[in-house]
């Protein structure tokens, strides 16, 4: 049954010209389960992304999220997207900047939470123009996540994010994938892999491997999921 | 001071220019093409003001000033019925008429000179021209008719639109009304919908439920807003600051404002998409801003051009806001007009057009 899979990509290809940024990637992804996307700069982690949401169409295969064929544009609306870069209006304030995202995907609520969730309630009255660059990455993670998608997709989420509320990001995702939203979360940041139930490893636009942290670890035959990437990687390199 | 460290942000400096050719080509192909567009507009308009003649002089004067009209260089004449004038003038065919009437060569016999001039008005620059030809004319023919006599002359002078107090100002604040607006809310909307692109808040939006016309028309009210303000701000300061002449109804000047604000929104998006940078944005301005400026009738009339870029005006929307405005506010048009409903459906055509590329090439950009 493809809609128990939140995310299913069947043998997708896309070149940019001469190059193949996605080279017959297959990959599935259940409901509420936390997926990480893991490699390189530019091995073509964001351009599946962008694929998730139909802002890139796949030259070859099919992409179909929480059942529906992309691109599909009325089913974003369950999606939520957070892009690498903090993409935020600097003029507005956080929460207006949040209630915009909430109003564009029909929501009104929901914003309070979201803003307690990033800890950024208490600075809601600050222009984004003003904040520190941790501070805007998690205002756009809030503006993200205000309208309760089932499929969130992060790009990069915690990076310039402290530590300790890196730790608390995380309990938090974990909670919303328990309640039964789907989390896809693109990095290259290891503590963050080492959180996912599953990863996928791409490379040169390539899916190497998938499989809990363990597996691949084991799989690797390496003590630490670093080591274990790295020695995937030279291995197919 | 090092020499060596101001080198190299000059150098630096060359380097980026080097790969940016579309900065290029505007330093070095944009002033020879506004400056050609100029010169050719200046000098290639050969077309000198038409005034019509109707000389219904029983006497032989008239006649006389009419053939010393005739030879003068800075208008050209044609013989015309004096019951047709009025509505020469308004069709724009000419720019005064002049009548000679059945008394004036006795009038003249008895001392006085007084032929009836009837100006177009609604261009103060033409009027100056058909005076001076016609203070000419009359000198050299009064001359050669009744040499040494004193002759008080004395030209009974009436305005079709306009009148003697009518300044170069109130023919150009028609035009500057909706310039102004024009410029200023296509300069705000190609930076703010560009900045919507750079600051990566586009995709974001691309990868919400939005569609792109529920985009493009969520800017296009959002700044019609603003600029109607703009519109209400610089239309209260021209007539009640500055006076600007105005013979019509002032909500529909607001009305042609509103359409060259909504016109100028959505050109803005449309060559947002065209723009990478805020920098090559504000290069559209002289590309759009100055042919429009020159071209659209504010300076020059369009029907003075050469006959090429009276073709080109004819594509622009500027030309016929412009057009509309000036038939308002200097010569009192209301919607009954024949060339008002032209300009106005003109221009609201143009929004349609200009909307309808907008949304497609939104479209295009992210697919």
């Amino acid at each position: 049954m493809s809609d128990s899979w939140a995310v299913d990509v069947e043998d997708v290809s896309k070149n940019f010209g001469d190059v193949k940024a996605l080279d017959g990637v297959t990959l599935r992804v259940r409901q509420g389960e936390i997926y990480g996307l893991l490699g390189p700069n530019g091995s073509g982690k964001t351009t599946l992304i962008r694929m998730f949401v139909g802002l890139v169409a796949p030259n070859a295969g099919t992409v179909t999220v929480l059942g529906q064929r992309m691109p599909n544009v009325a089913m974003l609306s369950h999606v939520g997207y957070m892009t690498q870069a903090a993409a935020l209006y600097p003029g507005l304030s956080v929460e207006e900047n949040v209630r915009f995202f909430a109003a564009i995907n029909g929501t009104e609520g929901g914003v309070k939470v979201a803003l307690e969730f990033v800890k950024l309630y208490d600075r809601r009255d600050s222009v984004v123009s003003t904040l520190s660059g941790g501070m805007r990455q998690r205002c756009s993670l809030a503006c993200a996540l205000v309208h309760k998608p089932q499929l969130l997709l992060l790009d990069e989420p915690t990076v310039g994010v402290d530590p300790q509320l890196r730790v608390e990001l995380w309990a938090g995702f974990k909670e919303m994938a328990d309640a039964g939203t789907t989390i896809i979360v693109s990095s290259h940041v290891m503590d963050e892999a080492e959180r996912c139930q599953r990863l996928g490893l791409i490379l040169f636009g390539k899916l190497l491997t998938e499989g809990s942290p363990d597996e691949i670890r084991a799989r690797a035959g390496t003590p630490t999921l670093e080591e274990a990437f790295l020695s995937l990687s030279q291995s197919r390199a | 001071m090092s020499g060596k460290r101001v080198a190299a942000i000059t150098k630096r400096l060359l380097q980026q220019f080097r790969r940016d050719r579309r900065t290029l080509a505007l330093l070095f192909v944009a002033p020879i093409v506004i400056l050609g567009l100029l010169g050719y507009l200046i000098r290639g308009s050969a077309s000198a003001q038409v005034v019509g003649i109707a000389n219904e002089d029983q006497g032989p004067i008239g006649a006389t000033v009419a053939a010393a009209l005739a030879r003068s260089s800075g208008i050209s004449t044609t013989t015309i019925q004096s019951s047709d004038g009025d509505s020469k003038l308004k069709d724009g065919s000419l720019a005064a008429y002049i009548v000679f009437p059945s008394d004036f060569s006795s009038q003249a016999q008895a001392g006085t000179i007084a032929p009836d001039v009837h100006l177009e008005g609604s261009q103060p620059g033409t009027i100056a021209p058909v005076l001076q030809a016609l203070q000419e004319a009359l000198i050299s023919a009064v001359s050669s008719q009744a040499p040494g006599q004193g002759l008080h002359v004395q030209p009974r002078i009436s305005y079709l639109y306009g009148g003697p107090g009518f300044d170069t100002l109130d023919y150009f604040g028609a035009a500057f009304i909706g310039l102004v607006v024009f410029f200023l809310v296509f300069v705000v909307t190609i930076v703010s919908f560009l900045n919507e692109r750079s600051q990566g808040t586009l995709e974001r939006l691309m990868a919400s439920p939005l569609r792109r016309g529920e985009i493009v028309l969520g800017y296009m009210l959002g700044f019609t807003v603003l600029a109607l303000i703009q519109s209400v701000e610089v239309l209260v300061f021209a007539l009640a600051v500055l006076k600007v002449h105005n013979s019509g109804n002032v909500a529909l000047i607001f009305g042609i404002e509103a359409l060259m604000a909504i016109a100028a929104v959505n050109l803005g998006i449309f060559l947002s998409m065209f723009a990478r940078t805020e920098f090559q944005a504000v290069q559209f301005i002289p590309l759009v801003i100055v042919p429009q400026f020159l071209l659209s009738g504010i300076l020059f009339s369009v029907s003075s051009e050469p006959k090429p870029l009276q073709l080109l005006s004819g594509v622009l929307p500027l030309t016929y806001a412009v057009n509309g405005l000036r038939d308002v506010m200097v010569r009192g048009a209301d919607l009954s007009w024949g060339s008002l409903q032209l300009d106005v459906g003109v221009v609201a055509g143009f929004i349609v057009v200009l909307v309808i590329a907008a949304a497609t090439t939104l479209r295009r950009r992210i697919a």
